[in-house]
């Protein structure tokens, strides 16, 4: 499904503060995988999803997602078949427009955004629908503007706006990081249902070692720009919290933090 | 609640402004408007009643002023005196298109008895303002009224309104620079792009350089910021420089001055404010005497002799010789002995 | 009455141009300051058709699309060319001081004694001197009804994205740049529109008549969001034709009450500072969403 190839990374090439975050990184993902990625600040994890979403160029190597290469490709090009949810609630709406144009903005991805009527009626019933399965009351504030909303209302509706159309790839970036720890439950137990029920390859980066244990059948663990723990099946489902968090403090005190 | 704070706020300010601008004026203004709307209802022999002129000037500058002086001059001249039988309200634009339009607006709106519109842009825009009502426009200082269609080829317009022209007396400046300077073949002149006039009075030079052995180098400029290099560029390809009446290259003289003088070439200038300012010369036209037309014409319409649009618009032919003799010993010239008696020194 | 008249006649004018600021400035959150040039442009498209004989509400269209290139440039420089904001606003601007002057061919072209949108208006007799407001009172329902029209449409939701939050167009796989394009290609004919009906209106064209033009519309603008942003029941786009029409009234009563043009730009400025001042709501709530 999802192919990195040799993938290297520099920032700030040919200046004093050259940086290679990734020399030679390989990864790949299976269709219907989801794949929890944690690791320290600086292992290249955010990295690794801005170079998949094009947001970043790189200096070598290969992207391709199914049969499409998408290295070289712009940005907006590439998320024709992926969905990303940021840790930033505000993100993945428009603060100043209603809940309903957000829906239809996004139901419409994929199609052409031309001169017909923005909010298609016969869909509210629909998008109603779909809100009401949040349970978080949204589907009596089709009429409000997002920006009125709270963070983890805009995350659950950024989460199906990001999957509401077909799409083969879901990237979720630290997407729970900036909600409390209820609503956070609530957004990690949506995203489960609609991955499964969806049947959407997806890549979670997460900074909560519970989750990442908890969700998901492939667990990786980033360092330095490689990939140090690469669990899926039977093995990732063994590992524990405690069995990450030894390797965390190994790692820290070989870098003698 | 907030809207209704920020539009009272909104309103005191502007108010609060126009308090700290010219009070006493204001104040006359005013009251004058009560008089006229009083008075206008009644016959015109009635001693308080005033007649309200408002003059209207798109920029500030010294010979535009002396238009203004001599138009009231003019006027007085006629018998309208201010405070007398008439009430001057007197506008200024700042060379800004919008609040020309205001202002030639407000003019209309306050039923003025005449407007005198000083310069071509507040003339159109006074001209505009104007039509269809019975108020008639007096333009001065239009260099071309055919061409900004403030009348027609007959001298007369359609609506209501005359006035004066301040043509160049192009051929009188060639002929003098030509006396000054019997052995100059190039003469340099700058201009903005954004002034009409100057464009037609750069015609006007080429058509009659020859006849005097010159060549005209003109040189555009967009801003006043360009005027060092343009003027530094053009004083090193002429044997002098001539100026128009172009409000920008004016403003600036200075600068043209200081590049002219490092290229050792004398300014020539199209007025006695400029020669004033440092030029050694100009056959320039009489502001004051072109103003002073200007409010013989307003005083035959507000007499009733004639309507405006009966009047031709009158263009003054005669020009005088100003010069500073500062700045001509600066560059070795000297008055030539046939001109010594006519030459005006300015001071 | 008359001055009521001319406060409305020369507001709704500038409330097209408001129109255009509004997209750029509101929903585009892009600075752009082509507009103090495609004014003039509309004017001088306008002028100089009309001396040739054109119809004046061809020009109108005419003069619309003019405009629209002009927007089309500096979207082009923008996106394409990777400049700031700002920068490709004040390119496009400067460049088309130029054109301006070539089209007109004079910085000054009247255009008194030609036919206008408001001489050929079949209703001009019964009207009489409400000809001239209703004329333009109709452009600026057209340019607003569309406007809010295009407003809804998906192209339109895609444009009010762009500027809310342009990482959504992105994801949307939409190209944040085209859109940009878009707005600045409606907003800047709108603009030249503006300046079309002006030239039309005064009956001349002059160079100089677009400068400033940036800070009617924006005070317009700002002056029409804050002053009804409590009145829901109004489209932003009515606000914005109102404050035009509020920031003329105040300019027009503070010269007939004497105040002379050299203080005008003080009291525009002060003026602005105040509704912003007082509305400084609009901006800062939507950072913090």
């Amino acid at each position: 499904m999802l192919e990195l190839r040799n993938i290297k990374k520099i920032f700030n090439q040919n200046t004093v503060n050259e940086t290679t975050v990734f020399d030679n990184f390989n990864l790949s993902v299976k269709k219907g995988d989801f794949v929890s990625v944690i690791g320290s600040n600086g292992s290249g994890k955010t990295t690794m999803l801005n170079i998949i979403c094009g947001s970043l160029p790189i200096e070598g190597g290969e992207i391709i997602i199914g049969d499409r290469n998408l290295t070289g490709q712009k940005e907006y090009k590439r998320y024709k078949n992926i969905g990303r949810v940021y840790q930033n609630p505000s993100l993945g709406t428009c603060p100043s427009m209603t809940l309903l144009e957000n829906m239809s903005l996004a139901d419409n991805k994929g199609k052409i955004y031309g001169l017909g009527r923005g909010t298609d009626k016969k869909r509210i019933n629909y998008y109603k629908q779909l809100l009401s399965r949040l349970n978080l009351g949204l589907e009596d504030k089709l009429y409000v503007k997002v920006g009125l909303l709270s963070g983890g209302q805009r995350q659950a509706v950024a989460l199906l706006m990001s999957t509401m159309t077909p799409i083969d790839f879901l990237i979720l970036d630290e997407h729970t990081a900036a909600l409390d720890p209820k609503t956070a439950e609530v957004i990690m137990q949506l995203t489960r249902e609609l991955v499964i029920e969806k049947k959407i390859t997806a890549i979670m980066v997460t900074h909560n070692l519970k989750y990442a244990v908890e969700y998901g059948n492939r667990l990786i663990m980033m360092c330095d720009g490689k990939a140090i723990i690469d669990k899926s099946g039977k093995e990732k489902e063994e590992i524990s919290v405690d069995d990450i968090l030894d390797t965390f403090n190994k790692i820290s005190i070989e870098k003698g933090n | 609640m907030k809207k209704f704070m920020a539009l009272a706020i909104a309103f005191a300010l502007s108010l609060s402004f126009v308090g700290c601008g010219d009070s006493s004026a204001n104040e006359s203004a005013g009251s004058t408007d009560q008089i006229n709307n009083e008075a206008s209802e009644q016959e015109h022999s009635d001693n308080d009643e005033k007649l309200k002129i408002s003059i209207a000037q798109f920029a500030e500058h010294g010979s535009l002023d002396n238009c203004r002086e001599g138009f009231i001059d003019g006027l007085k001249e006629e018998g309208f005196e201010e405070g007398k039988n008439i009430e001057i309200e007197y506008q200024n634009a700042q060379a800004d298109m919008g609040a020309a339009n205001q202002i030639a607006q407000n003019f209309v709106n306050d039923k003025a008895d005449l407007i005198c519109a000083i310069a071509t842009p507040m003339a159109q825009a006074c001209y505009n303002a104007a039509d269809g009502t019975d108020i008639p426009v007096i333009y001065t200082a239009v260099t071309d009224p055919v061409a900004a269609e403030l009348s027609n080829e007959n001298k007369l317009s359609e609506k209501n309104a005359t006035g004066t022209s301040d043509k160049l007396p192009v051929e009188q400046q060639l002929k003098m620079i030509r006396a000054f300077m019997p052995e100059a073949k190039k003469i340099g002149i700058l201009y903005s792009t954004s002034e009409v006039n100057s464009e037609t009075a750069i015609e006007q030079y080429k058509e009659k350089a020859g006849e005097y052995g010159f060549e005209i180098v003109e040189s555009g400029v967009n801003q006043s910021a360009d005027i060092p290099m343009a003027a530094a560029d053009i004083a090193s390809k002429v044997d002098c420089i001539t100026n128009l009446t172009d409000n920008t290259i004016v403003s600036n003289l200075a600068v043209v001055l200081d590049a002219a003088e490092k290229a050792s070439i004398p300014v020539f200038g199209s007025e006695i404010e400029q020669v004033k300012n440092g030029c050694v010369a100009a056959a320039g036209l009489d502001y004051i005497e072109l103003g002073k037309l200007t409010g013989k014409m307003a005083a035959s319409v507000l007499k009733n002799e004639k309507k405006a649009n009966e009047i031709e618009y009158e263009v003054i032919s005669q020009s005088n010789v100003y010069i500073n003799s500062q700045a001509l010993d600066k560059f070795n010239l000297s008055v030539p002995d046939d001109m010594k008696e006519s030459v005006i020194e300015a001071e | 009455m008359a001055i009521t008249l001319s406060i409305l006649e020369q507001g709704l004018i500038y409330a097209v141009l408001a129109l255009g600021v509004y997209i750029t400035y509101k929903i585009l959150d892009f600075p752009d300051l082509t507009v103090d040039s495609s004014f003039p442009l509309g004017a001088a498209v306008s002028a100089i058709l009309i001396t040739k004989g054109l119809n004046a509400y061809l020009c109108l269209i005419v003069s619309f699309l003019a405009g629209a290139a002009a927007g089309l440039t500096t979207g082009i420089i923008h996106v394409k060319f990777k400049v700031r904001d700002l920068l490709s606003g004040i390119i496009t601007m400067t460049m088309l001081y130029s054109i301006n002057l070539h089209i007109a061919g004079k910085a000054n072209l009247p255009i008194f004694n030609s036919e206008n949108i408001f001489s050929i208006s079949p209703l001009k007799d019964y009207l009489g001197g409400f000809n001239t407001l209703f004329i333009i009172f109709l452009v600026v329902l057209a340019a607003k009804l569309v406007l809010d029209w295009y407003l809804k449409t998906k192209s339109g939701y895609l444009l009010r994205a762009v500027g809310d939050n342009p990482t959504l167009v992105t994801s949307l796989s939409k190209d944040n740049g085209t859109v940009k394009i878009i707005g600045l290609v409606i907003a800047n004919a709108l603009v030249s529109l503006s300046g079309a009906v002006m030239c039309q209106q005064q009956r001349f064209f002059e160079i100089s008549m677009g400068t400033g033009a940036i800070v009617i519309g924006l005070a317009s603008v700002i002056i029409g969001i804050n002053l009804f942003k409590t009145a829901s029941f109004l489209k932003p786009t009515t606000a914005v034709i109102l404050g035009s029409v509020v920031y003329k009234a105040c300019v027009a009563i503070a010269i007939s009450f004497g105040l002379s043009a050299t203080d005008m730009k003080l009291i525009t400025g002060a003026l602005f500072l105040a509704v912003l001042i007082l509305g400084n709501l609009g901006k800062g709530k939507k950072s913090n969403a």
